[in-house]
C-alpha cells in the first residue's frame, strides 16, 4: 500500500531522513517506533505531501504521492501529534467541517459525522466548544475529525500523548477496530508499550533510518537477550557473581544495590536454574522477577541506548 | 463550500463586535458632525466692534469717517484723555480707538498721514476696521486726486455701494463640506476596526496548531481554500459597506443621492475596502494570538486613522505629518473624500486627481497582499 524508497529529507546541514525504507501493506497496523527526533514525523509529513524531500520515491496505493494528488488525499484520514480543531467550532460543527473537505454530500456526511462522534464516545459532548473538554476528549475528537470520511489509510501521530489512561486505552481499543473495520493504520509513537499492544508490525527508527522491521516476535528473536531475571540479593562477592555468570545461557550479569540482574539468551527454565544455583551457594534472596525482551531491549541491543534517551 | 462556510460561522460568532463597532461609528460621526458644523458656523458670523472715536480736527474727513464706520460699527464719541481711553479699552467698553489729530485732513491727503489706532491685542474683528478705514480714506484719496472737494469726495464714497462679493460655491453647500462627507471621512476607521479584528480572529483560527497541516493534507485544493476564505472575507466587507452606504442614504437623503459624487464617494469606499481586506488578510496571517490581535488591530486602526486625517481634518495637519501620511493608504482615501466632498460636480482634473487617489490605494492594497504571501512563505521556510 506505502512504498518508500531511499527518501532523504535534510534540513539545512541535519539529516532528518536517511535513506529511509519502508514498505507497509494494506491491512496492516504499522508502527513506526523511535525516540523523539528519529524522524518519525518527517515521515509522516513526507508521505502526506506537507513536506518536500530531497531525495527518493513515496508511493501511496501505487501511485506516487504529490501535493496536487488529490484521488490519494481523499482516501487519507490524519490525526496530528497537536490537537488541530477550532476552538470557535462546537465538537459536532468541528467534525462536519473536516469531514466535509472529503464529503460533499450533505446527507451523506452528517451520517459519518454521526457515526464518528459514537466512534469515540462524544455523544454527550456534541454542543461543547473545545475549550471546555479534558485532554483525553480533546484528543478523542482531534481523533474523530481525522477519520469521519471513512479512510482507507489512517495515519495517526503520536495520538496518546499527554492522555489519561482510561483515554489512551480507548483510543488504543478504537484504532484496532478502524483496523478491523478494513482501514490500514500507521501508527507513530515514542510509547513501546502500545505499539507492542496493537501493531502488527513494527519499524524502528533512529537518526532518520529504519533500524529494524517485523512483527514484534520477529524484532525481539533479532537481540541476544530473551529473557532478564532480576534478584533483590543480599550481598554478593566477586567469586559468586562469577560463578553466576558461569551458568548455561548466561551473557551478562549486574550487581547495583543489591539488586542482581542477570540476563539470558532464549534457554527455557533460567529462572529455575539461576534461583537453585543461589540456594546452593547460600545466598538469601528477596523478591524475584523475570522478564521477556521488550522493544526497548531491541533498540538497546541495537543502537546502545535506551529508547526514551 | 466548506471553508466559507467555517469562514460565516466564526463571522456570525462575532456578530456582537460588529454591532457594537457600528453603533459606535454612527454615534461618534454624527457628534463629530454636530459639532464641527456649529465651529465653522460661528466662525464666519460677522461682528459689530464698539470704537471710540475721538475727533481733534472736526474737517469734513474726519467726519466722514466717523460716519462711514457709523455703518458697519457703534461709534462712541470720546475726548482725548488718554487715561479714560486706556480705561474704557482695559474694560472692553471699547474694543478700538480712532484718534484723529488736528490737521489731519490735510496731512493726510497731501502727506499720506495715516490714522492713530490703539486696539485690544490679539482680537481678530479689528482688522476688519483697520480694513474699512483704509478702504475709506483711500478711496476719498482717489476721488480727491480727480479733482472732488473733500466734502464730495466723502459723500461720493458713502454713496458708492461695496463691490458684491460672491463666493464659488463649488459643491452646492455654501462653501460648507456635506453632512455626508463627514460620515464617509471616518468609514477607513469602521472597515478597518472591524475587518482586521473578525478577519483577523478567523484567520489566526485557520493558521493555529495544525490546522493548516490538516487543511494542506485534505482533498481540497490550496487553492480552493483561499477562494472560498476569499470569497467569505468580500461577503463580510460588502455586507459591512453596505450597510454603511444604506445607512448614509437614510441619513442624508436627496442631499447625498442627488449630489454628482455618490459615485464617487461609492468607489473610494470600495477601493477602501480592498485595502482593509489586504490589512486584515496581513494581521491574520502574521498574529495568531488573540490579545496581541486587539493591541494590533487598534494600534493600525487607530493610528491610520489619526495620520491619515479621518479623526483630523487633512487641512489643518502639518506639513510634516501630512508627508508620513503620504505612505499609508488611508491618507489617499482621505485626500479622494475630500476632494469630493469639495466639488459637487466632479470634472477634469478633479477627478483625474480623484481616480489617482482610488488607484493608489488599489497599489497600497496589492502591495500588502504581495507582501504577506512571501512573509508568511518565508516564515514556513
Amino acid at each position: 500500500m506505502i512504498q518508500i524508497e531511499n527518501l532523504v529529507k535534510r534540513y539545512g546541514g541535519l539529516v532528518a531522513l536517511d535513506h529511509l525504507n519502508l514498505n507497509v501493506k494494506e491491512g496492516e497496523i504499522f508502527g513506526l517506533l523511535g525516540p523523539n527526533g528519529s524522524g518519525k514525523t518527517t515521515a509522516i509529513n513526507c508521505m502526506l505531501a506537507l513536506l518536500k524531500y530531497d531525495k527518493g520515491i513515496i508511493k501511496i496505493f501505487g501511485e506516487e504521492m504529490s501535493p496536487d494528488n488529490y484521488d490519494i488525499k481523499k482516501q487519507i484520514g490524519i490525526v496530528l501529534q497537536n490537537v488541530a480543531v477550532f476552538d470557535e467550532l462546537t465538537v459536532y460543527e468541528n467534525i462536519d467541517y473536516f469531514c466535509g473537505l472529503y464529503v460533499k454530500d450533505k446527507k451523506e456526511r452528517r451520517k459519518l459525522v454521526e457515526e464518528a462522534i459514537q466512534f469515540v464516545g462524544l455523544e454527550e459532548y456534541t454542543k461543547m466548544r473545545p475549550k471546555k473538554l479534558s485532554g483525553g476528549l480533546l484528543r478523542r475528537l482531534n481523533i474523530a475529525c481525522g477519520i469521519a470520511h471513512k479512510p482507507r489509510l489512517i495515519i495517526l501521530d503520536e495520538p496518546t500523548v499527554a492522555v489519561d489512561p482510561q483515554s489512551r486505552n480507548r483510543i488504543l481499543e478504537g484504532i484496532q477496530k478502524l483496523n478491523r473495520e478494513g482501514s490500514t493504520i500507521i501508527y507513530t509513537s515514542h510509547y513501546m508499550e502500545e505499539v507492542e499492544q496493537i501493531c502488527t508490525r513494527i519499524a524502528i527508527m533512529d537518526h532518520g533510518r529504519s533500524i529494524a522491521v517485523g512483527t514484534k516476535e520477529e524484532l525481539k528473536s533479532m537481540i541476544k537477550t530473551g529473557e532478564t531475571v532480576t534478584i533483590e540479593a543480599a550481598v554478593l562477592d566477586m567469586e559468586q557473581l562469577k560463578n553466576i555468570r558461569l551458568l548455561p545461557h548466561v551473557f551478562d550479569v549486574k550487581y547495583e544495590e543489591q539488586v542482581l540482574t542477570v540476563r539470558c539468551t532464549g534457554g527455557k527454565h533460567n529462572l529455575i536454574r539461576i534461583l537453585n544455583h543461589l540456594q546452593e551457594e547460600g545466598i538469601s534472596f528477596g523478591r524475584v522477577f523475570s522478564e521477556l525482551p521488550t522493544l526497548n531491549d531491541v533498540f538497546l541491543e541495537i543502537t546502545g541506548k535506551e529508547l526514551r534517551d | 463550500m466548506t471553508v466559507f462556510k467555517a469562514y460565516m460561522k466564526i463571522i456570525k460568532q462575532n456578530r456582537g463586535l460588529i454591532i457594537m463597532y457600528l453603533a459606535i461609528f454612527m454615534l461618534i460621526t454624527i457628534m463629530i458632525q454636530s459639532v464641527t458644523k456649529t465651529q465653522e458656523s460661528d466662525g464666519y458670523k460677522a461682528q459689530s466692534v464698539k470704537i471710540g472715536f475721538v475727533d481733534e480736527d472736526g474737517g469734513a474727513l474726519a467726519k466722514g469717517l466717523e460716519e462711514y464706520l457709523g455703518k458697519f460699527h457703534q461709534i462712541i464719541p470720546m475726548e482725548a484723555d488718554k487715561d479714560e481711553l486706556q480705561e474704557n479699552l482695559f474694560y472692553r467698553n471699547i474694543e478700538y480707538i480712532v484718534r484723529i489729530p488736528s490737521g489731519f485732513e490735510k496731512k493726510s491727503l497731501q502727506e499720506n498721514e495715516k490714522v492713530s489706532v490703539t486696539k485690544v491685542p490679539g482680537s481678530y474683528t479689528s482688522f476688519y476696521v483697520d480694513q474699512q478705514i483704509n478702504d475709506f480714506l483711500n478711496n476719498v484719496k482717489t476721488y480727491y486726486a480727480a479733482e472732488y472737494t473733500v466734502a464730495e469726495a466723502v459723500k461720493a464714497v458713502m454713496e458708492k455701494e461695496g463691490p458684491e462679493v460672491k463666493m464659488l460655491d463649488t459643491n452646492g453647500n455654501a462653501g460648507e463640506a456635506p453632512g455626508y462627507a463627514y460620515y464617509y471621512r471616518f468609514i477607513p476607521y469602521l472597515l478597518l476596526s472591524i475587518l482586521c479584528y473578525v478577519l483577523g480572529n478567523i484567520l489566526s483560527a485557520f493558521h493555529k496548531g495544525d490546522i493548516p497541516k490538516r487543511m494542506q493534507a485534505s482533498a481540497v485544493s490550496g487553492r480552493r481554500q483561499n477562494m472560498e476564505a476569499l470569497l467569505a472575507a468580500m461577503v463580510l466587507g460588502i455586507a459591512l459597506l453596505g450597510i454603511c452606504i444604506v445607512v448614509s442614504i437614510l441619513l442624508y437623503g436627496k442631499p447625498l443621492v442627488q449630489s454628482g459624487g455618490l459615485m464617487y464617494y461609492l468607489l473610494n469606499s470600495l477601493t477602501m475596502l480592498f485595502v482593509a481586506l489586504s490589512i486584515s488578510y496581513m494581521v491574520g496571517l502574521l498574529t495568531h494570538n488573540t490579545s496581541a490581535l486587539n493591541g494590533i488591530v487598534n494600534t493600525i486602526s487607530l493610528g491610520m486613522c489619526f495620520l491619515c486625517g479621518v479623526f483630523v481634518p487633512l487641512d489643518i495637519m502639518s506639513k510634516g505629518v501630512k508627508t508620513v501620511a503620504q505612505f499609508l493608504p488611508v491618507y489617499w482615501y482621505e485626500k479622494a473624500n475630500d476632494r469630493i466632498s469639495e466639488f459637487g460636480n466632479i470634472t477634469g482634473t478633479v477627478r483625474i486627481e480623484i481616480l489617482q487617489a482610488i488607484g493608489i490605494q488599489l497599489v497600497f492594497a496589492v502591495a500588502i497582499v504581495s507582501i504577506s504571501i512571501v512573509a508568511v512563505k518565508k516564515k514556513r521556510g
